[in-house]
C-alpha cells in the first residue's frame, strides 16, 4: 500500500472510530449546508426574478435615446436617424425583437381624480414581442388598430382614478409647441407586471395616436430584446451594442441595461457579497464544531500518536493523518450537504417558491410572487471547497499541539 | 550493534523546587543478540531507561550510542527514521492501532520503510504465523485476547528487522500460560533472527528465562549478573 493509501486509509478508518459522534458532526454539517444552499438559492432566484422582470418588462437588454432626450427629456428630442438603427437590428442574429415608442410625461385623469404619469406610445404588433405585457392584460384586451384613442392602464392606477374598461380618461401632456395637448381615451384594457412601481407610473396608448396629438414624427425610445435571455449572457449584449454605435447617429446614445438601471447591477454586486456573507458565517460555525471533534478526537488519542511516532512515523504524517481525518469529514459532509441541498433545489426549481404575504412589499421591487431559487455550479463547487478548506484549518490546531509532545510524553498521557 | 550509555541521566520537574531524578548517571553496554531483563519495582526508572535507550525520550545529561552513533545528535527527524529501522517496541497495553487488523497493524512499520507490499504482506503473514496467529490474520485488536494482542505487537516489532526491541513490561497484562507462550516466541526470535531484546519486567517468570539481568532501585543500577536461562517447558 502506497504511503498516501495507508494515511488515507487509517485516516478513513479513525473517522468512524466513534460513529455517533462522527455521525452527529457530519448531521450538523449536511444540515447546515442545506440551509446554505437554500439560503444561497434564495437570494439567488430572488434577485435573479428582479433583474428578469426587470429586464423584461422596463429596461430591455438595451434601448437607444437621443442624447439631449436623456439629458433633460423634451418631447422633441425624438431619435435621430432611426431607420439606420432598425435596418441594422433586422439584420442582427442576436436580435430577437425591437420596439420604438412614443413618450410624453403628463397627467391622467378621470372623473374622479387624476395624477402624474409616463404616457408609452407603443406599436402594438412590436411591444407584444420585446415585453410580456400583452400577457398581462387581467381584464380587457391588448392594443390594436381598431377604435379611436384606446388605452390600457394598470390595475394600480384603475382603482386609484376609480376606472373600469370603457371608462373614460383624459391624457394631457406638453406637445412640441410647448401648450398643453390633450385628448380623452378609453380604457381598452387593465394590465398588471410584478412590479408596482412600474404599474403606478405607465400607461399605453398606440405610438400614432400619440405622436399625432404631440404634432411629432418619430420615436423617443427603441428598446431591443436578445434572444439570449439570461442576463449573465452580457457579453452579447455588449456585442450588440457596439455594432449598434457603429452605425448610430452620434446624437443618439445606446445604453445596455446595466447602464439603464445601475441597482440591477449593485444587485448582481450584492449577490457576490450576501453568498460571501452566508457561507463565511457557515463555514465559521462549522470550523468552530470540527475543531471541537479533532480537539476530542486527537487529544483522547494522545497516547496512541505518541506510539505512532515511536514506532517510526515521521511527524509530517502525524500531521497529515489528523488534516486527512478532518478533510474526510469536510469531504463527506460537503458531499452528502450538497447532494441533499442539490435535491431540495431541485424540488423546489419544479415547485417553485410563494412567497405568500411578502408579495405585495416585494412587488415594488419587480420581484413575482411565485420565483425558482437557483444555485449554479460554480456557487455549489465554491461552499464545496470553502467547506473542505475549513475542515483543513479546523484541524491544524490540534494537529499542532499533538506534534509539539515528544512520544515518552505523549504516550504516558492516560486517555 | 552495541547500545552504550555514558552518565546517562534523567531527571524529571529539573526546575522545579522538588526534581525526581528517575535514572542516576547509568553507563552501561549492551551487546547484538542479548536477552536482558531489567527488574526493579515500579518507579525505580526501568520504563524511563528503555525510552531513552529507544530514543523515544530525552536525556537530561549523558548520552546513549548505537554503534557509535550518538542519539542526541540526530535530527528528529532522522531519530524518528532511526527507531522505526532498527528499534522495535513492545508496550504493556499492547498499543496496536484499533482500526487495523492484525496483519495490517504488522504491516504497518514495514509500510512506513517503503518496502514493496508483497514483501510486507509476505513478512507479516510469516511472522504472524510464527506467533501463532495463522488464523487471526484478518481480525481486529477487539476481537483478539489480550495474549494474541501482545502477539502481534511482537509480531509487528520484529517486522521491520530491528536490531533491538525494547519491551516495556510486555507480560504484565497477561495470564500465566499467555506470560510462556509470549516468552517462548521471543526466546525463539531472539535466538533465529539474532535480535537484541531488552525489556523491563518485575515477573520472576521473565526474570529467569533472560540470559542477562539488571537491576534497578531508585533510578540506579544496582545489579548487573549473567544466568543460565530457564528454557520452554
Amino acid at each position: 500500500m502506497a504511503a498516501s493509501t495507508q494515511l488515507a486509509t487509517l485516516a478513513w478508518r479513525n473517522l468512524w472510530r466513534n460513529k455517533l459522534r462522527t455521525s452527529i458532526m457530519l448531521g450538523a454539517v449536511v444540515f447546515g449546508l442545506v440551509g446554505v444552499v437554500a439560503m444561497i438559492g434564495f437570494v439567488a432566484g430572488l434577485y435573479s426574478n428582479m433583474i428578469q422582470n426587470a429586464i423584461a418588462w422596463q429596461t430591455s437588454q438595451l434601448q437607444i435615446h437621443n442624447r439631449h432626450y436623456l439629458e433633460n427629456p423634451d418631447i422633441q428630442d425624438t431619435l435621430l436617424q432611426p431607420k439606420v438603427i432598425t435596418d441594422l437590428l433586422a439584420t442582427l442574429p442576436e436580435v430577437a425583437a425591437w420596439s420604438e415608442r412614443f413618450i410624453a410625461e403628463g397627467m391622467v385623469a378621470s372623473a374622479r381624480a387624476n395624477r402624474g404619469i409616463r404616457i408609452n406610445g407603443v406599436v402594438p404588433d412590436q411591444e407584444v414581442r420585446v415585453t410580456p405585457i400583452a400577457g398581462a392584460i387581467v381584464e380587457g384586451a391588448w392594443l390594436d388598430d381598431q377604435g379611436r384613442n384606446p388605452v390600457l392602464v394598470s390595475k394600480k392606477t384603475a382603482e386609484r382614478l376609480k376606472l373600469r374598461l370603457g371608462s373614460k380618461i383624459v391624457l394631457t401632456f406638453t406637445d412640441a409647441q410647448g401648450d398643453v395637448a390633450g385628448a380623452a381615451f378609453r380604457v381598452r384594457g387593465i394590465f398588471r407586471t410584478p412590479s408596482t412601481n412600474f404599474d403606478e407610473g405607465n400607461l399605453f396608448v398606440r405610438h400614432k395616436d400619440l405622436a399625432a396629438l404631440a404634432g411629432l414624427s418619430g420615436s423617443h425610445e427603441i428598446a431591443v430584446r436578445l434572444h439570449e435571455e439570461d442576463y449573465r449572457a452580457f457579453d452579447t449584449v455588449l456585442a450588440v451594442k457596439t455594432r449598434l454605435q457603429a452605425v448610430s447617429d452620434p446624437g443618439n446614445r445606446i445604453r445596455d441595461w446595466q447602464q439603464i438601471q445601475p441597482l440591477l447591477a449593485s444587485i448582481l454586486g450584492q449577490m457576490g457579497v450576501s453568498n460571501a456573507i452566508i457561507i463565511g458565517i457557515y463555514v465559521v460555525a462549522m470550523g468552530f464544531g470540527i475543531v471541537n471533534i479533532m480537539l476530542m478526537s486527537v487529544f483522547e488519542r494522545t497516547r496512541e500518536f505518541g506510539v505512532l511516532m515511536a514506532v517510526g512515523m515521521q511527524k509530517h504524517r502525524v500531521f497529515t493523518l489528523i488534516l486527512l481525518e478532518s478533510a474526510w469529514l469536510g469531504v463527506c459532509g460537503g458531499l452528502l450537504g450538497l447532494l441533499a441541498g442539490y435535491a431540495l433545489m431541485q424540488l423546489l426549481g419544479y415547485t417553485g417558491i410563494a412567497l405568500g404575504t411578502m408579495a405585495e412589499g416585494l412587488g415594488a421591487f419587480g420581484a413575482d410572487t411565485l420565483f425558482y431559487p437557483r444555485v449554479t455550479a460554480s456557487e455549489y463547487a465554491l461552499i464545496f471547497v470553502t467547506v473542505v478548506a475549513a475542515s483543513l484549518l479546523a484541524a491544524l490546531y490540534p494537529a499542532r499541539q499533538i506534534l509539539r509532545k515528544p512520544p515518552a510524553e505523549a504516550m504516558a498521557e492516560k486517555h | 550493534m552495541t547500545i552504550q550509555t555514558h552518565q546517562l541521566t534523567k531527571v524529571y520537574n529539573a526546575d522545579s523546587d522538588f526534581p525526581v531524578q528517575a535514572v542516576k548517571p547509568l553507563d552501561l553496554t549492551i551487546a547484538q543478540g542479548e536477552f536482558v531483563a531489567v527488574m526493579g519495582p515500579s518507579g525505580s526508572g526501568k520504563t524511563t531507561l528503555l525510552n531513552m535507550l529507544g530514543g523515544i525520550d530525552q536525556p537530561t545529561g549523558g548520552d546513549v550510542t548505537i554503534d557509535g552513533q550518538s542519539l542526541g545528535k540526530l535530527s528528529q527527524r532522522a531519530l524518528i527514521g532511526f527507531r522505526r529501522d532498527h528499534i522495535g517496541f513492545i508496550f504493556q497495553d499492547y498499543s496496536l492501532l484499533p482500526v487495523l487488523t492484525a496483519l495490517e497493524n504488522v504491516e504497518f512499520v514495514m509500510q512506513l520503510q517503503g518496502r514493496p507490499e508483497s514483501e510486507c504482506r509476505q513478512r507479516a503473514e510469516q511472522l504472524l504465523t510464527e506467533v501463532g496467529l495463522k488464523d487471526h490474520l484478518n481480525k481486529v485488536p477487539a476481537k483478539l485476547s489480550g495474549g494474541q494482542q501482545q502477539r502481534v505487537a511482537v509480531a509487528r516489532a520484529l517486522a521491520p528487522r530491528p536490531r533491538f526491541v525494547m519491551a516495556d513490561e510486555p507480560t504484565a497484562n497477561l495470564d500465566a500460560q499467555s506470560t510462556a507462550e509470549l516468552l517462548d516466541i521471543m526466546q525463539q526470535l531472539n535466538e533465529t533472527e539474532g535480535t537484541t531484546f531488552i525489556f523491563s519486567t518485575h515477573d520472576p517468570r521473565v526474570i529467569k528465562r533472560a540470559r542477562r539481568v539488571i537491576v534497578f532501585e531508585d533510578g540506579r543500577l544496582t545489579e548487573d549478573r549473567q544466568q543460565e536461562p530457564e528454557r520452554a517447558a
